[in-house]
């Protein structure tokens, strides 16, 4: 029982990782219909940006600060640059075009800071607790606090002030949002600069655990997209109760599931988001759409 | 009400990716199209002759990765459909015909060819019907995490597949009568499946199948709504790309000699596509021009810098989308137009 | 002096034109209804005013051109559309759709005192204020776009077919509070209708529009009272 819950315990610390990067997903989706597949390379560039400035001598901390905030500036950029003049377009175009936008941001980090690995530094403390039996290290609790607290602040953001107010009216009803006079423009790209800054903080916290490469994170992307198709790809609760699920049975089915092992967990993701595109496909937590033409 | 009105906000003014009407009246419609291809052909019989066997295996390389574009234009191009896992059943090919060639001594290698492609087909055929529920997005993310799963499944089959050491095998010989150098009975093997590859593809557009798909890529409930069995036909054009990744795979392995779970990432999934959006989606020569691109813009590009064909890539894919969505090959046919108009 | 004056108006949705060459002003404080037959362009027009599609001509609000501004500049200069199926955000509670409809303003305590007001015109929405819009009946969402419109405290306020699917009995009573909102508020109101009847009892004056075109014009009277306009575009014989 204990070594279940110690792997229990485990899921959860990667996933929360997930969660945190299908939150990214979920944030742009809303607001833009669009599934960014480059959302896990943005977060990629964002963590060399956090060990460029730790590297140039800065506290940890105040690197990740400035990260964020450029992240967050980089993300309404390419809103306003590279997705703007393909809005309303069909999915296939906007499939193309955030393919394109992966593989252009994966090579320009491996030309800026090329292909080898590097180490990033934790930012929490070695050292594990223990319970009942269960070993937990405080860099996992760090990840999930770290992930509760983003959670936390979006929500706040979402539900208390004027611009999450306006950022929601958008994501329910562009045009009628239009009408009560606001900038649908300037909050699509808040909403980039929001996701592209969320999926920082998830570069950051896996960055220590798989090393800093520029594919560090083409892996982990398809566990967040596992998590946001469980959670409902418009549902921001969902994709963090979402990762954590997946997380979880990535942790199980390796462990207990002896065809699996480690090295095919790989499939989880891929079972996950075809059985419930099969059974459910908006999600546990998302809205059903009607299709109309 | 509010609900579906910002559903076709989001979707509603849809200014087309691939070309809307594949333009049969084109300049290269007809008789000069085929005097073109004809022409083409005659270059790719000569060409092997006179160049150093590096470059002919290069040229071999170009035509395996046309009839893997083909494949995946039928799907993309034609019926609107997004794959980012299509390696995957490039990778299916290659690895059939290494095993049959490994397993089985004296296993012809022309055998392997419908084998290989049968095999891949049938995997389409299975993909294509959880895939014919899913739209668009949904199914370029199932695609892609198939894509990803294919190299741990396998390195874990060790016996079959070699594991991660891969599997090497004898690459086929030129027989005496034909007097060619191996890298030359390699290219003209290849050109053969090319050719035929690319006259399939274009009766299968000829025919109803062709229209079918066009329907489906224009407008999916409208094509449903007016009768053609979306389902089927999208299930099909699945299994049909696949079938024709599958067969490039097989050469694939004729021609290298070798194959490894290596070899079959992610990234030669992207790069197909990416490919076959610079060459041109819906286009007669977009799955030749997305060849040519695949294979030559990282070897020259590689010099500068490790990364400079990413690069690349992802800029090119983003112009074209904005600029040419049909890519070069659209963007010849609009050239090729304008010069008549000015004599 | 009047608040909106239109001329020239021309309008469309691709190269399909709708409008051709409207003209009409409006005065302060003056209820307008926009009559006439289903495809006359009447949605159009006010869509055409409210900026969400395109439209060569001009329209001034107050004096100050408006023509070939954005919706949202537009909402911000005191247009206030209620569209075509109401635009409520479904998800969305009832109070949040009210505060949305102050977004352009600043400052909380007018929006709160506003919100007051509507509760006063509208007193059904109080007791749904933490109920998500979309659970609203269809003449409770009226209400509410309404009041969202009202939020912004609009010197215009553009109506779309407020009566479509709903009981007559609604309908009455919410033509009843619109006359009272500009008797009381003095705000300028340009109503499309279906319903004539209905529209010519509340409005100052009217317009009868076909095919693109305002074929008639005149103080609300003078189209009742016109019985060739009555069978031919109002559907009623006098």
């Amino acid at each position: 029982m204990a070594g279940f819950l110690q792997q229990v315990v485990e899921g959860l610390g990667a996933g929360a990782i997930y969660a945190s990067l299908a939150l990214a997903l979920v944030l742009i989706y809303q607001f833009t219909g669009i599934v960014n597949f480059a959302q896990g390379e943005l977060a990629m560039f964002s963590t060399y940006i956090a060990w460029q400035c730790v590297a140039a001598g800065l506290p940890f901390w105040l690197a990740l600060v400035l990260t964020l905030v450029v992240s967050f500036a980089g993300g309404m950029l390419i809103e306003r640059v590279i997705i703007r003049p393909v809005e309303g377009a069909p999915e296939l175009t906007l499939v193309i075009v955030t393919v394109g936008l992966f593989i252009f941001v994966n090579a320009a980090a491996g030309w800026i800071w090329t292909f080898l690995i590097k180490d990033f530094p934790n930012p929490f403390p070695g050292g594990v607790l223990e319970a009942g039996g269960i070993h937990v290290s405080i860099s996992t609790l760090g990840v999930l606090g770290v992930v509760a607290v983003v959670m936390g602040l979006l929500y706040l953001l979402f539900r208390y002030t004027k611009i999450g107010l306006g950022m929601r009216a958008v994501a329910t009803n562009p045009s009628s949002a239009r009408l009560v006079g606001i900038r649908v423009g300037w909050m699509l790209a808040l909403g980039w600069g929001l996701a592209a800054t969320v999926g920082a903080v998830s570069g950051v916290l896996v960055a220590p655990v798989l090393f800093l490469e520029p594919n560090m994170m083409g892996g982990v992307l398809i566990y967040a997209f596992a998590a946001a198709t469980l959670g409902g790809f418009d549902s921001p609760l969902g994709a963090v109760v979402g990762g954590l699920i997946v997380g979880v049975a990535e942790t199980l089915a390796g462990a207990y599931i002896g065809v699996i092992g480690s090295d095919l967990k790989v499939g989880v993701p891929l079972v996950i988001i075809v059985v419930v595109l099969l059974l459910r496909p908006q999600g546990l937590f998302g809205r059903a759409v009607v299709e109309r033409a | 009400m509010s609900e579906t009105d910002s559903a076709q906000v989001k979707r509603a003014p849809a200014p087309p990716a691939a070309p809307r009407r594949p333009a049969p009246a084109g300049p290269l419609a007809g008789r000069w199209r085929w005097v073109a291809i004809a022409l083409l052909l005659a270059a790719a019989c000569y060409a092997p002759f006179q160049l150093v066997p590096f470059h002919v295996f290069q040229l071999t390389m170009v035509l395996v990765y046309a009839v893997a574009l083909l494949g995946l234009n039928l799907l993309v191009g034609h019926a609107g459909q997004i794959s980012l896992g299509h390696g995957a059943f490039f990778a299916v090919g290659a690895y059939t015909t290494a095993i049959l060639l490994d397993h089985w001594d004296g296993m012809p290698y022309p055998v392997t060819l419908p084998l290989a492609a049968g095999v891949a087909f049938l995997l389409g055929l299975a993909f294509g019907v959880p895939a014919m529920r899913l739209r668009g997005l949904y199914l370029a993310l199932v695609t892609l995490a198939m894509a990803i799963f294919l190299a741990p499944l396998l390195k874990r089959f060790e016996e079959l597949t070699g594991g991660s050491m891969g599997l090497t095998l004898a690459k086929p010989a030129p027989p005496a009568w034909s007097g060619l150098a191996p890298d030359q009975w390699l290219y003209f093997l290849t050109l053969v499946v090319a050719v035929a590859a690319f006259l399939l593809a274009h009766s299968l557009l000829r025919s109803r199948v062709g229209r079918a798909l066009h329907a489906l890529r224009d407008n999916e409930i409208a094509a449903e709504v007016m009768g053609v069995r979306l389902s089927s036909y999208k299930t099909l054009a699945f299994a049909w790309s696949a079938m024709f990744a599958g067969a490039a795979g097989c050469v694939y392995t004729w021609v290298i000699g070798f194959v490894s779970p290596d070899s079959f990432t992610v990234n030669l999934s992207i790069t197909m596509l990416a490919g076959l959006v610079v060459g041109g989606l819906g286009t007669l020569f977009g799955p030749l021009l997305g060849a040519l691109f695949v294979m030559f813009v990282p070897s020259i590009s590689q010099d500068i810098n490790d990364a400079a064909p990413g690069v690349i890539f992802g800029l090119l894919i983003i112009a074209v989308m904005y600029v040419a969505p049909t890519g070069l090959a659209g963007l010849a046919e609009r050239l090729i137009k304008k010069i008549p108009r000015k004599e | 002096m009047s608040t909106l004056e239109v001329e020239d108006l021309t309008a469309g949705y691709g190269d399909a034109r709708v409008l051709h060459g409207i003209g009409l002003t409006v005065g302060e404080g003056e209820i307008c209804a926009i009559l006439g037959p289903n495809g006359a362009g009447k949605t159009t027009l006010l869509r055409a005013l409210s900026g969400m599609i395109k439209a060569r001509g001009r329209v001034r609000l107050g004096g100050t051109d408006l023509a070939g501004r954005s919706p949202d500049a537009l909402a911000r200069q005191g247009i206030a559309h209620v569209p075509e199926g109401r635009g409520t955000f479904m998800p969305l509670t009832v109070e949040e759709n009210l505060r949305l409809g102050a977004f352009v303003r600043r400052g909380r305590d007018g929006v709160n005192a506003d919100i007051e007001r509507i509760h006063g015109y509208f007193p059904v929405l109080k007791d749904r204020m933490k109920q998500a819009a979309g659970s609203l009946s269809g003449g409770e969402q009226q209400m509410l776009a309404i009041g969202r419109a009202l939020m912004s405290r609009p010197r215009l306020l553009l109506l779309d077919e407020p009566s479509l699917g709903l009981a007559p009995l609604v309908t009455r009573e919410l033509f009843r509070i619109v006359q009272a909102i500009n008797a009381e508020e003095q705000t300028t109101v340009v109503v499309v209708e279906q319903n004539a009847h209905l529209a010519l009892g509340i409005a100052q004056q009217a317009h009868v529009l076909e095919t693109g075109r305002i074929v008639l014009s005149g103080t609300a009277e003078q189209i009742r009272a016109d019985e060739q306009v009555a069978q031919s575009y109002l559907g009623y014989r006098v």
